[in-house]
C-alpha cells in the first residue's frame, strides 16, 4: 500500500519556486532518505507533506485516500476541512531537528498527552505503552525529568518516543541529528535503524550519507526544488549518474 | 502522579479564566442599568469638599461631619429623605452637579461672583476673606503683603477675591503687589507651606481661619483688615428651583424654631449665620433674586466684620470642644485610614480581576487574522497608553452624562473607577501578553500542530502556560504600579486611602496621616512583590 503519494507538488515563497513539480510515493515499510544541498527544498517538502506549509499546486494522498486535490479548471489546491485534516495527521509523526519538546511538561507527559487528549485513548494503556517506548529509547529512568534537564540526544529520543506514541503509519525525520554532537548522533541513528528493522515506514532528510546507505531502501537526491536522481542507495550514493549528484557527494566526502 | 496534578492545576486556571470572562460580561451587562438608574426622590446627595472644616470634614472616627452636613441631615430628616454625603473633588464640582451625581453643593459655598452659575438658596452664612500669617511675621496690614508670597486654595473665594471677574480694583492692585499668588490644593498644604516659610501669608475664609488658628495654637495670627466679605449659600443645578425651594423652606422652618441657631452654636458659627435676615423678606417676595442680591451686598459693613470675628473666636473656643478634630497618634490614624485601605484594596483587586482577562481578550483581537480587528485593538491600546489615566477616569465618569445624557446613579462612582482602571490596565496587559505569546518559539506550535492539537488546545495547553511564565516579570511591574496608581481615584473623588489621608491631614492639621498612608502603600507593595516572587518561583519547575 502507498502510505504517501505526492504528485506534481509546487510550492512558492514570495514568488520564488522552492518546490518545482515534485512527485513522490512511499510504500508501506519503505525507508526513504532525502539528501541534497542546503536550500534545495528538502525541509519544505516534509513541511508540505505534514501540512505545516500549504502547497501551491499538486495533489497529496495518505493511505491511498486523496487529501489535497486540485480543482480541475482553476488548478487551485483544495484542502479538506480542519477536522478531517486532523484525522489525517494521525497517519504520520514528525521528528524535528531541534526536538520541540514541550518544556512545561515532564518527559512522560510529553509522550502521553497527545494520545490521551487528542486520540482519546485509554489512560492506563497509553501510560504503559509510553513507558515501554521510553525504555526502548533508553530513557526509562527519566520519565519524571523536564526537557531542560536532558541532553540534546536524550531530548531527541523523547521526541521520537512522542511521535511513536501516536502509533503513526509512518515517520518523517528532518535532520534529526544535525543539532547533536557526533558521538551522540550514533545513539539516535541506532534507534532509527532499529525502527527500520521493525518495518516502520520512514522518510528521512539527512546529511549522514553512510547512515543513509545502510538504512534506506531508496535514496532521493534533491536540488533546486526538484528530484534530480533517485534509486537504490548503492546506485545513487556509490554510482551517481547525474552531474549535480556527483558534485554534491564529492563535496560531502571532504 | 505529578503530571495529573499539574493537569488539574491547569484545568483550574482555565476554569478561573472562564469565570472571570463570564464575570466581565455580566458586569458590563448590568452596568448599563446601573448608569441609567435615576436618583430616586427620597435621597439627597450633598456634594462637599471633605477637607473644609468646620463646614464639612472627616472626624476621628472616619465620619463625615460638619455644620453644613448637620444642616443637611436635619433638612433630610424633616423631609423624610435619606442623606448621602458625597465628598467631591472641588475642581469637578460643576460636572458632578450637572451630571446629577450630586443634588447640591453644600459646603461653605461662596455665592458672590457665582450668582449666575447656580440656582442658589438664600445666604445662610456670612463670611469674609482674611489673611493669616505666622505669629512673628512682619506683616500687620494688608499693605505689608507687598512683595510677599501669598497662598490661596485653588478655585476658592479668596482666589476669586484677588483675580476673579468681580474682584475689586483695590484687591487687584493688592494682588499685583505680591511677589506671587500661589494656589494650593487644600488648607492643610497651605499651612504646611506657611509653616515652612514657602509662603508668607494665606488668604482664606474667616470661619476656616478661626478654626485653623484655634486648632494649630498660637503659632499663627490673623490680620485685622479683611480682604473681602461674602456669603455662603447652597448651590443647586441651574433651573432646579423645586429642590431649592423645598430645602430652603425647610431651612426657614429650622430658623423659625431655632434649630438652625442651635446647630450653628454647636459648630461655633453663631456670629457668622445670617439666614434670619432672609426669612421674612423671602416670605414676602419669594424668588426675587435681584432684591436678594441687594440685601446680600448691603448686609456686611467693614467695621462690623472685625467685631463679629472676635465674638466668633470666643464662641468657637467654648463650643467646639467635642466636635473639632484633635491631633491623633499613629494608631488612631491607621484606624481611620482603615476604610480607605479597604477602598484601595478593592480598586486593586477588582482592577486585576477584570483587566487581566480583558487584556487577554484584547491580545486575541490584536493578534486576530482580520486586519480591521487588529487595527481596532491597536488604536485602542495606543490611546489607552498614550493618554493620562486620570483623564480616562474623568471621561468614564462624566462621559455618560456629557456624551449620552445619561443620569448617573450614586453607585456609578465606584464602577467608574473600576471601569477606568480596568480599561487602562487591560491595554498594558494586552501588550505584555502579546510579547509573551510571540516569545514562545514557533516550533512549539508546529509540534502541537503535527500531533493534532486544535488551535484552542494549542493555546490553552502549550502556549498559555509558557506565556504566563514569560510575562511574570513585566506583569509584576504593572501590578506594583497599580498599587500606587489606585490613589488616582481621587480624580473621581472616590475616597480611597490617599484621598482619605489628605482629608484627615486637613482635619487634624497634621502631616502624619500622609506618612501613615505612604507606609501602607509600601507594605502593600512589599506583600505584592512577595506574592509575585512566590508565583514566579512556583513556575520555575521548568525552563
Ligand atoms: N518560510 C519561508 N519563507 C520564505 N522562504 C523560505 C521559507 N522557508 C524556506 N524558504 C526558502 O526555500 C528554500 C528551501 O528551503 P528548505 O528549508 O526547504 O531547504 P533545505 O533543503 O531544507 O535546506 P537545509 O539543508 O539547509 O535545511 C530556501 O531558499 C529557503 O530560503
Ligand atoms: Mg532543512
Amino acid at each position: 500500500m502507498k502510505v504517501l503519494e505526492m504528485n506534481h507538488v509546487k510550492k512558492r515563497f514570495d514568488g520564488k519556486e522552492v518546490l518545482k513539480d515534485i512527485s513522490l510515493t512511499i510504500e508501506e515499510g519503505e525507508v526513504v532518505s532525502i539528501i541534497g544541498p542546503s536550500g534545495s527544498g528538502k525541509s519544505t517538502l516534509l513541511r508540505c507533506a505534514t501540512f505545516l506549509e500549504q502547497m501551491d499546486g499538486g495533489t497529496l494522498s495518505y493511505s491511498e485516500h486523496p487529501v489535497v486535490v486540485e480543482d480541475e479548471e482553476t488548478k487551485k489546491v483544495i484542502y479538506p476541512p480542519k477536522k478531517e485534516l486532523r484525522e489525517v495527521l494521525m497517519d504520520f509523526g514528525l521528528v524535528f531537528q531541534n526536538f520541540n519538546l514541550f518544556p512545561h511538561y515532564s518527559v512522560l507527559k510529553n509522550v502521553v498527552d497527545a494520545p490521551i487528549c487528542i486520540q482519546k485513548r485509554e489512560k492506563e494503556e497509553v501510560y504503559e505503552e509510553a513507558r515501554e517506548l521510553l525504555a526502548k529509547v533508553g530513557l526509562a529512568d527519566k520519565e519524571n525529568a523536564y526537557p531542560y534537564e536532558l541532553s540534546g540526544g536524550q531530548q531527541q529520543r523523547v521526541a521520537i518516543a512522542r511521535a511513536l506514541a501516536m502509533n503513526p503509519k509512518m515517520l518523517y525525520f528532518d535532520e534529526p541529528t544535525s543539532a547533536l554532537d557526533p558521538e551522540i548522533t550514533a545513539g539516535i541513528l541506532k534507534i532509527m535503524k532499529q525502527l527500520a528493522e521493525d518495518n516502520m515506514t520512514m522518510a528521512i532528510v539527512t546529511h549522514e550519507i553512510d547512515f543513509a546507505r545502510v538504512v534506506s531502501d531508496r535514496v532521493i537526491f534533491m536540488d533546486d526544488g526538484m528530484i534530480v536522481e533517485e534509486g537504490k542507495p548503492e546506485d545513487v550514493i556509490d554510482n551517481p549518474k547525474n552531474e549535480r549528484t556527483k558534485a554534491f557527494l564529492k563535496k560531502l566526502s571532504y | 502522579m505529578k503530571e495529573s496534578n499539574k493537569g488539574k492545576v491547569q484545568r483550574r486556571m482555565l476554569l478561573l479564566a472562564a469565570v472571570l470572562l463570564a464575570g466581565i460580561f455580566v458586569w458590563f451587562g448590568s452596568d448599563g442599568t446601573a448608569v441609567q438608574a435615576e436618583n430616586d426622590d427620597s435621597t439627597l446627595i450633598v456634594g462637599f469638599d471633605a477637607s473644609f472644616p468646620p463646614y464639612g470634614y472627616q472626624d476621628e472616627s472616619g465620619e463625615y461631619v460638619g455644620f453644613d452636613l448637620d444642616l443637611a441631615q436635619e433638612v433630610c430628616k424633616r423631609n423624610g429623605w435619606k442623606l448621602v454625603k458625597q465628598p467631591i473633588d472641588w475642581d469637578s464640582k460643576d460636572m458632578e452637579l450637572n451630571s446629577g451625581s450630586i443634588d447640591c453643593i453644600w459646603n461653605g459655598f461662596t455665592m458672590n461672583g457665582r450668582e449666575e452659575e447656580y440656582t442658589w438658596s438664600v445666604p445662610y452664612v456670612d463670611n469674609s476673606q482674611v489673611v493669616i500669617v505666622k505669629a512673628d511675621s512682619a506683616i500687620h496690614k494688608l499693605s505689608d503683603m507687598a512683595g510677599k508670597i501669598v497662598a490661596v486654595q485653588a478655585d476658592s473665594s479668596a482666589l476669586a477675591a484677588f483675580t476673579g471677574e468681580d474682584a475689586t480694583d483695590e484687591n487687584k492692585a493688592l494682588c499685583e503687589s505680591f511677589q506671587d499668588l500661589q494656589q494650593v490644593g487644600d488648607y492643610n498644604s497651605a499651612f504646611m507651606n506657611l509653616e515652612s516659610g514657602m509662603v508668607d501669608a494665606i488668604c482664606m475664609d474667616i470661619g476656616v481661619a478661626k478654626y485653623q488658628i484655634e486648632s494649630r495654637g498660637d503659632a499663627f495670627r490673623m490680620l485685622e483688615e479683611s480682604v473681602s466679605s461674602e456669603q455662603y449659600g447652597i448651590g443647586f443645578k441651574k433651573g432646579n428651583d423645586t429642590l431649592r425651594d423645598t430645602v430652603q423652606n425647610t431651612l426657614f422652618a429650622m430658623s423659625e424654631d431655632k434649630t438652625f441657631e442651635t446647630i450653628a452654636k454647636e459648630w461655633g458659627l453663631t456670629d457668622c449665620i445670617c439666614l434670619k435676615e432672609y426669612v421674612p423678606a423671602l416670605l414676602v417676595e419669594e424668588g426675587d433674586m435681584e432684591d436678594d442680591e441687594k440685601s446680600q451686598t448691603s448686609y456686611v459693613e467693614e467695621g462690623e466684620e472685625i467685631v463679629q470675628g472676635e465674638k466668633v473666636q470666643e464662641d468657637t473656643a467654648n463650643n467646639t470642644e467635642g466636635k473639632s478634630a484633635s491631633k491623633s497618634d499613629f494608631l488612631s490614624i491607621a484606624k481611620q485610614l482603615g476604610k480607605g485601605m479597604l477602598a484601595t484594596l478593592s480598586i486593586f483587586f477588582f482592577t486585576l480581576l477584570f483587566s487581566l482577562p480583558l487584556g487577554l481578550l484584547l491580545t486575541f483581537v490584536r493578534m486576530s487574522k482580520y486586519k480591521v480587528l487588529q487595527w481596532i485593538a491597536r488604536i485602542y491600546i495606543s490611546i489607552m497608553r498614550g493618554t493620562p489615566l486620570m483623564l480616562q477616569l474623568l471621561v468614564v465618569f462624566f462621559g455618560p452624562y456629557y456624551l449620552l445624557k445619561m443620569n448617573l446613579s450614586y453607585s456609578y462612582r465606584f464602577y467608574a473607577v473600576i471601569i477606568g482602571f480596568s480599561l487602562n490596565y487591560a491595554a498594558y496587559f494586552a501588550e505584555i501578553f502579546r510579547s509573551g505569546i510571540e516569545g514562545v518559539p514557533l516550533g512549539q506550535r508546529e509540534a502541537a500542530s503535527v500531533l493534532g492539537y486544535s488551535r484552542m488546545q494549542t493555546f490553552t495547553k502549550i502556549i498559555f502556560p509558557q506565556m504566563v511564565k514569560r510575562v511574570m516579570p513585566p506583569v509584576t511591574n504593572e501590578v506594583i504600579t497599580l498599587v500606587k496608581d489606585t490613589s488616582l481615584a481621587f480624580a473621581l473623588a472616590y475616597t480611597e486611602m490617599f484621598t482619605l489621608a489628605k482629608q484627615i491631614a486637613a482635619a487634624q492639621t497634621s502631616i502624619l496621616p500622609l506618612f501613615v498612608a505612604g507606609l501602607f502603600y509600601y507594605i502593600f507593595n512589599f506583600v505584592v512583590a512577595f506574592v509575585m516572587e512566590a508565583v514566579e518561583k512556583k513556575l520555575n519547575y521548568y525552563r
